[in-house]
This record gives structure tokens, C-alpha cells and sequence, in this order.
């Protein structure tokens, strides 16, 4: 489809043909001609309407100016070129990154369109509405919180004005159809290309994408964990399809015993290791128990094996008990998202209790809360915890689920949304190797990406289904800004790091966030190179090595995996200067990374062999804060328990003096607490991150502070520098 | 040396008549002529007080009858036989400080964990601060480095004290006047936000009733100004030193001279020493500011009223004034003759070279002073927490509790108002005239915000100290009466002050490179508004600190006390600890011109931007016109709409100004206008937040990043050392480092003050819920427990 070999390809050189232009490239003059050329389209990519000489207002740590540059519409984005000036910097930065800037916007991305005209009116555009003045501004108010705002007013060409206000409007209709297929053209290798030529400059430690075996056995390896093996069998996702190819599974456990507990839980996804404790617990994940399961099958034995993970005890941490649900945090996702518009018109006065309105930072809130309390109880001694999404409680209180499900508020993808959530969030407080980039990367691949969370539901990127959306990452990553905000020397990436990745789940062009589990993500890279669909309807036709049906062999080896970039590649999509700024300067490295925990050290025992083998373990399950004995496993089945079981044992104590007990009790426990952050959950620190979603607002957060300290570590560095010559 | 013998002698000739004026039992209001009061409270401890009281009362020799007279509860016999063993270990009063009452074995209760720990110890009080000496000496080596010398971590000082509670029978209440029945336990809510619990139940009940009824006493009743600690402490310190300080205290001609000068005021302002012997206005300083064509008669005239005072000049000429109004009349007649007094004074001073003066009546355009007491006290109570539980309780609906108590609305609208006199006097050339009753409340809040934003010299430690004496203590702000030190009217208590450190606070946490000093310091200033050693904060004008320093009238001997200030920082911390208060990240004041610098600035910014006249205010005027479109409005920001509602050129113009300032790039030396959006208003978490363990956090909190920013600051000054002796340049002076950031692995967020709670800083893992259920014995019973339970419901 493309001129220029694939191997030679180079984005920054690429000059599409004029085929590739719009329909209107033929009556374009010759001024837009060049400025044409000059836009860097990505492979697939074409112009469709531009306009030269407009300003784009810009509000930076410097104040308030606007630059001059072209507005593109193509196919997949609205993109902004600065003219570069001469002895000026601006514009260069732009030249070295393909993807993305912070003049750019994403077609699905952008919220709303406005054109506004300097004296009488202002228009919100669909696709529908037909402009009947010459705008002189047009604001793009973007679902990542950014406004854009561009100038038409001195550019002199107002029917341009026009023409690409109207194509950006039909454009960002159509693109909810057209995005969802862009990426099934071969076009898309080139930009695998363009992303090996940009990956051999950055020098960045791996991240590990989860997608080869190898990875699960190097992380594992890192951790620890000494009773655990990574098991290929879900390799052809013919166990499960939403988990990843590899899980990490008790090394006593077969892969015959394993199989046999897929069926007894919601979406076969069985119980499976996240993180090990160097003081001997692990933290498991798990689905909700599948209504139909039967006790008294021989299967429970792998079940309970599975669960116990050879410890005596097992504490089942209900996830949704005391968190929000998708459906809820969708609800004050939009109300937030209202509120720090910068048309909303709520007085500032007022202004605290509706932020208390959204319940955001209430959700916030729950998760850190509910996060400690389950970082506390892997310290607290040895024992498994298990997080499980929903524990199905269909048999005990059918009217509740009844409620619910009319509701709308049971989503049946549980252990896909807030156990990602809870899981990640808890390795980021007991991990410091989770604090640090590649190990914050490496975290979000494996608790996120190949666990199979619906990032293409939740972030409804292609606008096909509103009922599912809801932002549970961006959740995440709010509570991932709260620890920073918190503890700023135990990290070492930063808030504008932090706002690149929120700003990164908008952009569809990345294997990352496309895909609603990992299976979808190999299937459309393996029907793209071989034009064959694999439907796992009956059964599984053997996938023919992928090493194979690639020409280009050598890129499947090296990655292993799907041929769309995926968002770590930050070069892509951000210059060295940017990246760079990615870098915590305050990061107190001592307290972090290269401790990496020591699995000799883990007192695994002989007691953890018995109770293996005796399979008697002692079952707990924790919610609202509280605790209460289990004795059986599935209560539900059994008649004489099914009435009091479940029964919590302190419901009536509130979650504050839970956690209370956790803050402060006087008697700590002899573990090294070294890499362990404990946050405040209460409501004076629970913050609003202004960085990210008051961007679009007049008052910028301007992070003095962060900036000064980068600046003294520059000073630090000429200054070494100098005394080096 | 002299001077203490002669003070402990005469202590010792006074003794036999000291018990009768210290009695709160039959308190003899003294008259305040009375020679003795201000001496004989004075003279009660020397500087040897505490070790010769201490000594002699083993033998039981005369220093003992002179225990005041709540020695009729108790006989002398008791007192006897506790006293000398354990207080030698623990209790260090200060000169002149006196021991009044005290109770053994009181329980502190520590609420932190919701278990009811405690240490034992005995509580005590004296003519300056109730304290808890625990029976475990706690100075160990855990002694935290940053530690207040005067005010240790169980020590409150009576003033500090905010209310105190009884708990009868799990109820709690407030505690007043005369008791009846004596409560089994004590809380103690302080002005500086710590809650303390004493629980009483294991001690005598003579003691208990001793030590409730002398704390409530000594805290809660109406005092003279005479029987102040800080007199009696004056006295009994001597009086040596020579306070070499950069502060300038604005009581002598010279430094009103300096100031005019540096500000560039003194072409059209003068200093007055018609008030020298407080001729003119006992509210007035010694010295004051006026313009220059005013006559001296109608300062004179109405005992300084309706003259305007100037407070500071800008750059481009444009000052700032105050006037106290004139009080509301009734008779036409005054009135009439008032108005043609103030018509004049304006006439003469809105003649060149005087700007246009525009006049704006505080009282009028901000919260009454009432609202501010109320608004404080609601938001306080937030902070003061009882228990846990509590805590957590309001802790769910903390955003619109916050909101309610509309604290940080009163912060706004102060800052707003300081910003529309910045805009007056740079945006539009005027000088300014503040109006209010007194001219010495909301007129101190605005002034000095006002020049904390436009000059940046207030910003260095130094400066703001300066200001303060210029605006609050010279300004005549009333501190006795606002922080009602004496407790006698409680009507006219108002946290002015505290509103204005919190105003400066904003400004800090939102530029904090443009201010030498940290919020740690504002912090610590707050406290130090309580400590009864210092005069500062004690005296409600110049005239009554100067009537009262020197007994009778005005004359020679009026070096009689020596106050300390409290800008002597080392009498309350040590050096290393003083460190905290400096901000290392301060940029300090270029070398070069200004105006130079500044054009090099904005050159590069040229480059980048339109010039601010097209892009910004000619399409916006356009907007404006257009009124009725909601949209159009909310494009430029919601706050620009909702103040086109109110169709004001003025707040055109504030907002323009507001605006186009917050466009530009900020110069740490320049103009500084604080955001005042919804979010842009915090709370002072340091101050509200320190004592209250849920809130802290362990090795988080901007500390963590402190010490990063001390290394590096040291190795970049190493290095530029290296860099010097290269070039053979003169060397920097280093900065002291801190090694109290470095000693410590993991600190808390709460740090420094969190060190004062040396419990909350262990692991924290909870155990509470599981210790039951370790016991699998215990497990079987427990599930009998449920299966009742549930078959109940």
C-alpha cells in the first residue's frame, strides 16, 4: 500500500504520494502543498484538510502565548505543526517524534468540538450541524482533560477556517467506524519499523511484556518465589481466554490437577500468583466461584491446592465488597470530568463540595484503603491471599444479586477491573522495584494487559459501546498519583509520567490499550500476517508458530509478540527532552530498586509441605474490613452451613477502625518494613490531581516545586560537567 | 549577676505576702497602679528558682509556706513527702515560673491506636504551662532534634490552652468557672491544635480536685495584664542581652526613615513625632508615616482618626494607606463636622503629586470579625479530635465539612481583596486608602499582604519580621484582646493573625521559591503566638507595652523589663534546628539589574507568543459584550463569567489583571498574586494536620524529598567551591546542613513536629483483628458464636 521499502522506512523521511492525500488534496494550493509534505502522516495516515497560520494558544509554566502552525485533519487525528522560527526550538522537538505531541489529539479522543466566533456565537459541532459563520476559534475539549484551542482569527484564509473545522467534525464521526479497522492494514508494520528504529536509541532497562514464557520465569525468579512455576497451560488459550499464556501456579500442582479447577470459577480464571512476599506470602488473584460448581467433585482438591498455594492459611479478600463499581466509577468519572472543564460553572466557593459530589476521590479513597489493608495482611504473617473479583454469593442472597443485575451493576468480567487494581496497587506499595519505570511497566503488562483487562471496553476507544466505559486504569492510576504525592523520594518516575500514560489510554494506535484481553491482541496480529482467523468456537486449530508466518522473522524473535508498538515505546511519542523529564529527581534510589527480595530467605518450611499435602487449610474471608473463618469452600453447597455461613464476623465494626488498627498498632511486626509505603487514606490527603485534570482549565498546575528540584539536579550535573574539563 | 541576687532577695523579703495575690480562691483584683503587682509577680522566682526551691523544700526551710494558697487543701506534711524525689529528676521551670499545683500518677492516654495506652506520670501546674512528666524519663536517646526549648512535647502553655473537658461517666464537658463534681478524666484541647487526655482515676482524689480546679483557674478566668508569665519572667531573667537582630522593630524614627527611603516614599511622606509621648493617639506608634502636605493640627485633631497612615509606597509611586474611621454617629452635627474633616484631608492629598486615591472600607467589603471567629472555630474543630473514631466519622464527608465551615472562603476573600489593591496601585497607578474602624485588623491582614505580594523584600525572613512589626505589632493590631490572652472578654477574640499567616501560607505553598522562609517557620510562628515569653504578641498597642514596661507613666527608667521578642529564634530552637525554618530552595535575589534581567526575559518569551494586547483583551471584550451567551463566557473560564454576571468595570479590571499576570511568567522578585480559584485554596496541612497519626505518613510527605534537595545543595556548593578555588575566587559561605534529615532512615511526613510523637513512628502492621483469630483452638467456638448469631437474624 505504501511507497518505501519496509526495511528502509524511516517516519521522519516518509513523504506520502499524492495518492494518499484526501480527496481535496487536487484543489489545494501550493502553499498547503508544502505544509502537507512537511506533516509527518504515520503509515495508513492521510491529510484530509489543512490550514495554514493558525495559532494555537498554549499556556505553559512561561505564561500565556500561542504559536503559529499549520492545522491538519487527517483520517486518524487532529494534528497542529509549529512553524518552526527561526533560532527557535519549538518546532523541533516535533520532528523527532511521529506519534504523538501535545498539539496533537487522537480523533476518538476528542470529547467536543466547539467553533466559536469572536462576536456573536459559539457553536458545539456534530456531524449533523452545518456552520453558518466563519469560526474564528475552534476549542477541542479532549477526553484526556486537555483543551485545545486554535486561532484562526489572523491566519487571512477564512474559508480554510471552514473547511477544516467541517472535515475535523465528519473526520471524528467516521473515525469511531474507520479506528477500529486502521489497524488491520499493512500498513501498520512500517510503523513497527519506525518503532525499531526509534527503540535502538533508547537504553532504558526491558519491560517485560509477560508475552514469552521467559519473562514469567525471569520475574519469578526475581521474586522469589520458591514453591511456584510458570504453567504454559493456557498457551493456546484453550483454558481460558481472557488469561494470559502463562500463569504461575503452585510447582507441586500438574498441569492435568490444574486443568481440572478452571471450570469452577467465573471465566475459568482460576487462581493464579501475583506477587510473593519475601516474608513467605503470596498474593493470589482469582474470578469469583462459578455458580455451578460442585463440591463434592474430586476437583475441589486442586481447588483448595490452588488456593492455599501450600499454606496453612488463606484469607479470600473480596474486591468488590468495599470498592466501587465499573458502573460507578464511570458515573463520577464524567462528573469529575465536568467539574474541571473549564466551563463548568460551579462557584469556588462551592467548589469543594462538588468535587465531594463526584464521589471520585471518595473511589480514590477506597482503593488505597482497601490496598493497605491487604498489603498489612501479607505482612502479617505467612498465608495466601487471595483477591477474587465477586465472591459468588448467587445461592445466598439471590435477591441482592436479583437488585444488582437489574441495576446493571454486575459486570460479569470480575477479576478483570478491580482486581487489576487492587493487585497492582498493592505490589506498587510492597515493591520498590514496582516504583521504578520498568518495573511500573513491567507491573501494568502483567497485572493489566495480559491479565485481560478490557481496556477497549472500559476506554471505549472506538466509541461502540457507552454502557461498558468506565476508566478502572485511570482509577489506578489516580491512586498510583496519590502514593507519589505522598511519598515524592519513592519513586522513580514522575506526575508528568504518570499524565503521559493517562494520556497514552487515548490513543488508539498502541497494542497496549486496544484489546479487551491478550488472546484478542495475538489473534489480530496473527490474522493481519496471515490473513487467517482463528475462532475458538470448538475447540482450537494449532496456531502455526509465529516465527513463521512472519517474513521478517528476526522482529518476532525479538519480540515475541504482536507488531503493533506498544505505549512503552516512549519514544514514539515523546522527545528526549520530555522523557526526560519522566525522571524523578528526588528519587531516593537506596530505598529502592536493586533490593530485590530474596526467595532463600523466605521461611518456607516443612509445615507449608504438610499442609500441602493434607490440603487441610484454614479459610478466611476479609471485607468490609473485617474477618471471618471459613471453614468450607464452597458454603453454599452445603446445607447445613449455607444459612450462617458467610456470616461477617464484625460487620457492625466500620472500616475506619480497621484501618485504624492497621495504622497504628503499637506491637509492629518483626518484618523488615524497609520497601513497604504506607499511605493515609483520610480525606485531607486524598488530593485532587490537579496536573492532570485541571489541564484544560485557566489555572495550570504549574508544579513549581517538582521544577526547581529538576533544575538544581541540572545545575548539578553542568556543574560536574564543567569541573570535569 | 548583680541583678539576680537582688531578685532573690527580694523574692525572699516579699514571700509572706505572695500567697494571698497568687489565691484564685478569693482573687483580689489588684488595681493596676498598684507598685507591687507588676514587681512582686515578677520577683517570684529568680533564675535559681527552680534548683533553690527545689533544694530547700527537702528541708523544709520558708521557701515552702510561700505555696500559694490552694495549700489549704492539702498538708504541708504530703507535699513534703512526694515532692523532693521526683521532681529533681524531671521538672525544669523556667526564671520566674512558678509551681502552683500538681497531680501523681495521671494517666496520659494515648488515643493514636484506639487501645487506651497510657503513660503514668504526674501532671502539674504552674504560673505559665500545665505539663505531664512521665515516670519513664523520656529523654533518652530518642531526644528529637528539632525541639522547642521553652515549650517541650507535654508541655501547654496556659494561653495555649483552647478549652478544657471533663469526661463524668463516658460524657464529656465542659469544664468552667467553679466545680462541683470532679471528672475522671481531663481533655485538653490546645490553641496549637493538640489534644492531650489525662485520666485521672488512679489518683487521689484531694490531688485530682487540686489539679482540675488549678487548671481550670489558671487557664479559664479573667487575668490582669500585670500577672502575665511575661513579667514575671522579664523579671526574673536578666537583663543582658543585647538582641542583635535584622528585624527591624519600627520603633524609633530611624528605621521609618530607612523604610520610606527604601520604598522610595519619602518625596511625598514624612515621619511625625507628634506622638512621642502618645500626644496624639495612645492606638498610634511613637513614629508614623503621613503625606507630606498634611498639617500637623488635623493630626491632632481627632486623636489620629480620619488621617491617613502610610504603610508603603510602590515602585511607580502609588502607596498604600490606612485610616481608622471615625466612629459612627449619631448627632448631625459631629457627623457634618467630620465629613468636612475628611474632605479636606482628601482634597489635599488627592492633589499631584499625590495618584488619584481610591478609598476602601474593609468592614464593609470583607467578613466581619465575628465571622471569622465563627468560621475558625468551626474549621478548628475539625482538626481537634478527641479519638479515633470521631476522626473517621467526619472524615467521609471532609470535603463539604471543610466547605461549610467557610474558612478557606475567608482566606480567599482576603486574598482576593489583597490582589484588587495590588491591582490598584500597579495595574492603575492609585494609591490606595484602607478604612476600617481601628485600622488595625482586616487593615493589618490586607496591608501586609498586600506587600508580601508586591515587594519582595518582605519575603525574605527578615522582611516579613519587619513587617510584622511595621503593620501588626506598631500597626496596633489588638493581640491581647484578639487571641484573648487574659481571658476577659471573649467577644473580641478573633485568629486575625492566624488568617494571615494562612493567607502567607497559600502564597508559600504556591510559589515556594520566591519566599526565604518555609511553612515550618509559619508554623512555628502560629505557636509562638501562645508562648507567654515574648512580648511581641502580648500587648494590644505600643502604648500599653510602654505604660506597662515601666510602671508609672513614661520616664527614664524605661529599660526597667527587658521583653524578648520573639524573633530571637534561638531562645525557642537551636541552630540545627533553626535550619528548618530557611527554605533551601529560596531563589535568592539576583546581583544584576533588575530591569536588565527582565528584558532578557521577556525577549525570549516574545518569541514564543503574541504580544499580550491582541491575543488577549481584544477578543475578550468582544466576549464581554456578548452577555447573554453562557457558552461564550465559559470558554475564557468560569471565573471570568461568573463576574461578567456582576457587569463590573472593576472586575474587569481585576480580572484582566488577574489574568494577564497569571500569563506571564512568574519572576520570584516581582509581583506575586496568588491563585485564588476553588482549587487553589488549601488547607495548611502542617498546622491542622501534625498531631493527628492517621494523617501521617512515614517516610512521605514533602521531608522525604528534603533531603534530596539538602544533598544536592551541597554537592552543588562543593562543587562551586571546587569551581572557585580554581579560579581563585572568594568561597560561598556553605549553608549549615541538617543532620537530623540525615540520621534518621525513614521520617515522617509530620516531620519535624512528628518527632514530638515518637510512638507513631514504629511499623505500623496491624495485629488487633487477627490476635483472635490466631488461636485455631479458639476457632471452633467462635463458629458456634456465628450460627447463634445468624439464626437470631
Amino acid at each position: 500500500m505504501l511507497s518505501g521499502s519496509k526495511n528502509s522506512f524511516k517516519i521522519q523521511q516518509h513523504k506520502p504520494g499524492p495518492a494518499l492525500r484526501g480527496p481535496k488534496s487536487s484543489d489545494m494550493n501550493s502553499g498547503r502543498n508544502r505544509n502537507c509534505q512537511a506533516f509527518p502522516c504515520i503509515p495508513g495516515e492521510h491529510v484530509l484538510e489543512a490550514a495554514a497560520h493558525v495559532r494555537k494558544i498554549v499556556r505553559s509554566r512561561d505564561g500565556e502565548g500561542s504559536i503559529l502552525g499549520t492545522l491538519y485533519c487527517t483520517n486518524l487525528r487532529v494534528a497542529f505543526v509549529p512553524e518552526p522560527a527561526p533560532g527557535d526550538t519549538v518546532g523541533a522537538p516535533r520532528c523527532s517524534t511521529c506519534l504523538h505531541s501535545e498539539h496533537d489529539v487522537a480523533l476518538p479522543c476528542i470529547g467536543r468540538l466547539v467553533a466559536v466566533n469572536s462576536v456573536t456565537k459559539a457553536k458545539v459541532l456534530t456531524a449533523s450541524s452545518t456552520l453558518k459563520f466563519i469560526p474564528e476559534e475552534l476549542v477541542l475539549y479532549c477526553r484526556d482533560f486537555r483543551v485545545l484551542r486554535f486561532r484562526f482569527r489572523d491566519s487571512g484564509l477564512e474559508p480554510r477556517a471552514c473547511q477544516v473545522t467541517l472535515a475535523i467534525v465528519q473526520a471524528q464521526e467516521s473515525s469511531s467506524a474507520s479506528a477500529g479497522k486502521w489497524y488491520d492494514t499493512g500498513a501498520i508494520r512500517n510503523l513497527e519499523n519506525a518503532w525499531l528504529s526509534t527503540e535502538e536509541s533508547s537504553s532504558s532497562p526491558p519491560t517485560l511484556l509477560f508475552e514469552r514464557p521467559c519473562d514469567w520465569e525471569k520475574e519469578l525468579r526475581r521474586l522469589g518465589a520458591a514453591g511456584w512455576r510458570v504453567s504454559p497451560v493456557n498457551e493456546r488459550f484453550d483454558m481460558a481466554t481472557s488469561l494470559p499464556k502463562y500463569l504461575w501456579v503452585p510447582s507441586r500442582l500438574l498441569d492435568n490437577e490444574l486443568k481440572r479447577a478452571f471450570g469452577h470459577f467465573n471465566a475459568r480464571r482460576i487462581p493464579r500468583l501475583c506477587w510473593h512476599h519475601p516474608g513467605g506470602s503470596d498474593l493470589l488473584r482469582a474470578a469469583g466461584f462459578h455458580a455451578d460448581s460442585d463440591p463434592e467433585k474430586e476437583d475441589v482438591r486442586s481447588v483448595e491446592a490452588l488456593m492455599l498455594a501450600g499454606h496453612a492459611q488463606c484469607v479470600i479478600v473480596e474486591t468488590a465488597a468495599d470498592l466501587p463499581s465499573p458502573a460507578e466509577i464511570q458515573l463520577s468519572y464524567l462528573k469529575l470530568r465536568a467539574l474541571c472543564l473549564p466551563d463548568s460553572s460551579v462557584a469556588d466557593e462551592k467548589w469543594l463540595s462538588a468535587l465531594e459530589g463526584t464521589r471520585w476521590l471518595e473511589h480514590v479513597r477506597a482503593c488505597v484503603r482497601k490496598a493497605c489493608e491487604v498489603a498489612a495482611l501479607l505482612a502479617e504473617r505467612s498465608r495466601s491471599i487471595m483477591l477474587q473479583g465477586r465472591v459468588s454469593r448467587s445461592l445466598l442472597w439471590p435477591r441482592h444479586r436479583l437488585d444488582a443485575l437489574r441495576l446493571g451493576q454486575v459486570c460479569e468480567s470480575d477479576d478483570r477491573d478491580l482486581n487489576c487494581l487492587l493487585a497492582s496497587l498493592v505490589q506498587v506499595l510492597w515493591d520498590p522495584h514496582a516504583r521504578t519505570q520498568s518495573g511500573f511497566q513491567s507491573l501494568l503488562q502483567k497485572e493489566w494487559v495480559v491479565a485481560g483487562h478490557p481496556f477497549l471496553q472500559r476506554l471505549n476507544l472506538l466509541r461502540d459501546n457507552d454502557r461498558e466505559e468506565s476508566p478502572v486504569f485511570l482509577l489506578f492510576l489516580d491512586c498510583v498519583w496519590q502514593l507519589l504525592q505522598q511519598f515524592p523520594a519513592s519513586f522513580e518516575f514522575t506526575e508528568t509520567y504518570l499524565v503521559a500514560l493517562h494520556d497514552s489510554s487515548y490513543i488508539p494506535f498502541f497494542s497496549t490499550f486496544l484489546f479487551n484481553c491478550q488472546w484478542e491482541r495475538d489473534r489480530r496480529n496473527q490474522h493481519r500476517a496471515s490473513n487467517q482467523i482463528y475462532a475458538p468456537v470448538n475447540g482450537w486449530r494449532e496456531p502455526p508458530p509465529l516465527e513463521i508466518l512472519q517474513k521478517g522473522g528476526r522482529l518476532a524473535k525479538e519480540r515475541g509478540g504482536p507488531y503493533l508498538p506498544t505505549i512503552w515505546d516512549w519514544a514514539l511519542r515523546y522527545t528526549t527532552q520530555q522523557r526526560a523529564q519522566f525522571r524523578n529527581p528526588a528519587y531516593a534510589r537506596g530505598s529502592g530498586s536493586t533490593t530485590v527480595p530474596n526467595g532463600k530467605s523466605a521461611p518456607l518450611g516443612g509445615d507449608k509441605l504438610e499442609a500441602a499435602l493434607s490440603g487441610n487449610g484454614t479459610m478466611y474471608l476479609f471485607a468490609k474490613g473485617a474477618l471471618s473463618p471459613q471453614t468450607h469452600l464452597f458454603p453454599w453447597k452445603n446445607g447445613s452451613l449455607s444459612k450462617k455461613g458467610w456470616r461477617r464476623a464484625q460487620s457492625s465494626e466500620s472500616l475506619s477502625e480497621q484501618d485504624r488498627s492497621l495504622r497504628s498498632s503499637p506491637s509492629g511486626c518483626p518484618l523488615q518494613s524497609e520497601g513497604l509505603l504506607l499511605p493515609a487514606s483520610v480525606g485531607p490527603l486524598i488530593r485532587l490531581w490537579r496536573r492532570c485534570y485541571l489541564r484544560g482549565s485557566q489555572e495550570v498546575q504549574r508544579g513549581l516545586f517538582a521544577s526547581t528540584l529538576a533544575e538544581l539536579a541540572e545545575e548539578l550535573d553542568l556543574l560536574r560537567e564543567r569541573l570535569g574539563d | 549577676m548583680g541583678g539576680v541576687n537582688y531578685v532573690s532577695r527580694r523574692r525572699a523579703a516579699l514571700q509572706p505576702e505572695e500567697p494571698d495575690e497568687e489565691s484564685w480562691e478569693e482573687l483580689v483584683p489588684l488595681p493596676p497602679s498598684c507598685p507591687l503587682a507588676g514587681t512582686a509577680a515578677g520577683s517570684w522566682g529568680g533564675r535559681e528558682a527552680p534548683g533553690a526551691m527545689l533544694g530547700k523544700g527537702a528541708g523544709g526551710s520558708g521557701a515552702k509556706p510561700a505555696k500559694p494558697s490552694f495549700v489549704s487543701y492539702v498538708s504541708p506534711e504530703e507535699i513534703h513527702k512526694k515532692e523532693p524525689i521526683e521532681k529533681e529528676v524531671n521538672l525544669h521551670l523556667l526564671p520566674g515560673e512558678l509551681l502552683l499545683c500538681e497531680a501523681n500518677t495521671v494517666l496520659k492516654c494515648v488515643q493514636e491506636d484506639g487501645s487506651n495506652r497510657g503513660a503514668c506520670g504526674k501532671l502539674i501546674c504552674t504560673n505559665f504551662k500545665i505539663a505531664f512528666l512521665g515516670d519513664e524519663s523520656a529523654s533518652d536517646d530518642n531526644e528529637p532534634e528539632f525541639k522547642n526549648k521553652i515549650i517541650g512535647e507535654n508541655d501547654i502553655t496556659l494561653h495555649c490552652i483552647d478549652h478544657i473537658y471533663g469526661v463524668y461517666d463516658e460524657k464529656k464537658k465542659s469544664l468552667s468557672g467553679q466545680l462541683k463534681k470532679y471528672p475522671e478524666k481531663l481533655i485538653i484541647h490546645c490553641k496549637d491544635l493538640r489534644v492531650f487526655h489525662f485520666c485521672l482515676r488512679y489518683t487521689k482524689e484531694e490531688e485530682v480536685k487540686r489539679i482540675v480546679s488549678g487548671i481550670v483557674h489558671h487557664s479559664q478566668t479573667p487575668k490582669l495584664l500585670k500577672r502575665l508569665f511575661l513579667f514575671s519572667y522579664a523579671t526574673a531573667v536578666p537583663t543582658n542581652t543585647d538582641i542583635q537582630n535584622q528585624t527591624v522593630m519600627f520603633d524609633a524614627i530611624k528605621d521609618w526613615r530607612v523604610e520610606l527611603e527604601r520604598t522610595k516614599g519619602n518625596m511625598k511622606y514624612k515621619v511625625l513625632s507628634a506622638n512621642e509621648a502618645y500626644k496624639v493617639s495612645e492606638k498610634l506608634p511613637l513614629y508614623f508615616v503621613v503625606p507630606m502636605s498634611l498639617s500637623e493640627e488635623s493630626i491632632l485633631q481627632y486623636q489620629g482618626r480620619g488621617i491617613p497612615i502610610w504603610c508603603w509606597s510602590c515602585h511607580n509611586g502609588a502607596s498604600l494607606l490606612k485610616m481608622s474611621a471615625f466612629p459612627k454617629e449619631q448627632e448631625d452635627n459631629t457627623l457634618q463636622m467630620h465629613k468636612i474633616f475628611l474632605d479636606g484631608v482628601y482634597k489635599t492629598i488627592n492633589k499631584p503629586p499625590y495618584e488619584v486615591l481610591k478609598t476602601d472600607d474593609l468592614s464593609s467589603s470583607l467578613p466581619s470579625l465575628q465571622d471569622i471567629q465563627a468560621a475558625y472555630t468551626r474549621f478548628k474543630q475539625l482538626f481537634l479530635i478527641d479519638n479515633s473514631t470521631d476522626f473517621w466519622d467526619t472524615d467521609v464527608k471532609w470535603f463539604s465539612l471543610l466547605e461549610s465551615t467557610n474558612w478557606l472562603e475567608i482566606v480567599r476573600r482576603c486574598l482576593k481583596k489583597a490582589i484588587e489593591v495590588a491591582e490598584y496601585l500597579e495595574g492603575q497607578n492609585t494609591n490606595v486608602l484602607l478604612v476600617e474602624e481601628n485600622a488595625s485588623d482586616l487593615c493589618c491582614v490586607i496591608s501586609s499582604l498586600v506587600q508580601v505580594m508586591m515587594d519582595s523584600h518582605y519575603r525574605t525572613k527578615f522582611g516579613f519580621q519587619s513587617l510584622i512589626q511595621k503593620e501588626w505589632v506598631m500597626g496596633g493590631h489588638c493581640f491581647l484582646d484578639r487571641c484573648n490572652h487574659l481571658r476577659q472578654n471573649d467577644k473580641e477574640e478573633a485568629p486575625v493573625f492566624l488568617l494571615f499567616l494562612d493567607c502567607v501560607w497559600q502564597l508559600v505553598q504556591q510559589y515556594p521559591p520566591a519566599f526565604e522562609f518555609t511553612e515550618t517557620y509559619l508554623t512555628v510562628l502560629s505557636d509562638s503566638l501562645y508562648i507567654p515569653i515574648f512580648s511581641t504578641f502580648f500587648f494590644n498597642s505600643q502604648h500599653q507595652k510602654d505604660t506597662n514596661t515601666s510602671g508609672e507613666g513614661h520616664s527614664a527608667q524605661s529599660s526597667h523589663f527587658r521583653f524578648l521578642t520573639v524573633w530571637d529564634w534561638s531562645v525557642q530552637f537551636e541552630s540545627k534546628a533553626q535550619v528548618l525554618l530557611n527554605n533551601p530552595l529560596y531563589v535568592e535575589k539576583p546581583k544584576l539589574d533588575k530591569s536588565q534581567r527582565k528584558t532578557t526575559r521577556f525577549k525570549h518569551q516574545r518569541q514564543l507568543s503574541l504580544p499580550l494586547t491582541q491575543t488577549k483583551s481584544s477578543p475578550k471584550r468582544g466576549f464581554f459584550r456578548e452577555e447573554t451567551d453562557h457558552f461564550i463566557k465559559n470558554i475564557l473560564g468560569k471565573r471570568i463569567s461568573k463576574l461578567i454576571n456582576s457587569s463590573d468595570e472593576l472586575h474587569n479590571n481585576f480580572t484582566e489583571f488577574y489574568d494577564s499576570w497569571h500569563c506571564k511568567p512568574v519572576d520570584f522578585h516581582g509581583l506575586l498574586l496568588p491563585h485564588i480559584d476553588g482549587p487553589g485554596i488549601k488547607v495548611w496541612a502542617q498546622r491542622y494536620l501534625r498531631w493527628i497519626p492517621e494523617a501521617q505518613l512515614l517516610g512521605g510527605g514533602t521531608v522525604a524529598t528534603a533531603t534530596k534537595i539538602l544533598d544536592m545543595i551541597e554537592e552543588v556548593q562543593s562543587l562551586q567551591k571546587k569551581m572557585d578555588e580554581k579560579h581563585s575566587l572568594t568561597v560561598p559561605q556553605g549553608r549549615e546542613s541538617l543532620p537530623m534529615l540525615r540520621n534518621s532512615a525513614r521520617l515522617s511526613s509530620l516531620f519535624p513536629f512528628a518527632l514530638l510523637q515518637r510512638h507513631s513512628l514504629k511499623p505500623v502492621l496491624p495485629t488487633s483483628t487477627w490476635k483472635d483469630l490466631e488461636d485455631e483452638d479458639d476457632l471452633a467456638k467462635r463458629d458456634d458464636e456465628f450460627v447463634d448469631l445468624s439464626e437470631v437474624i
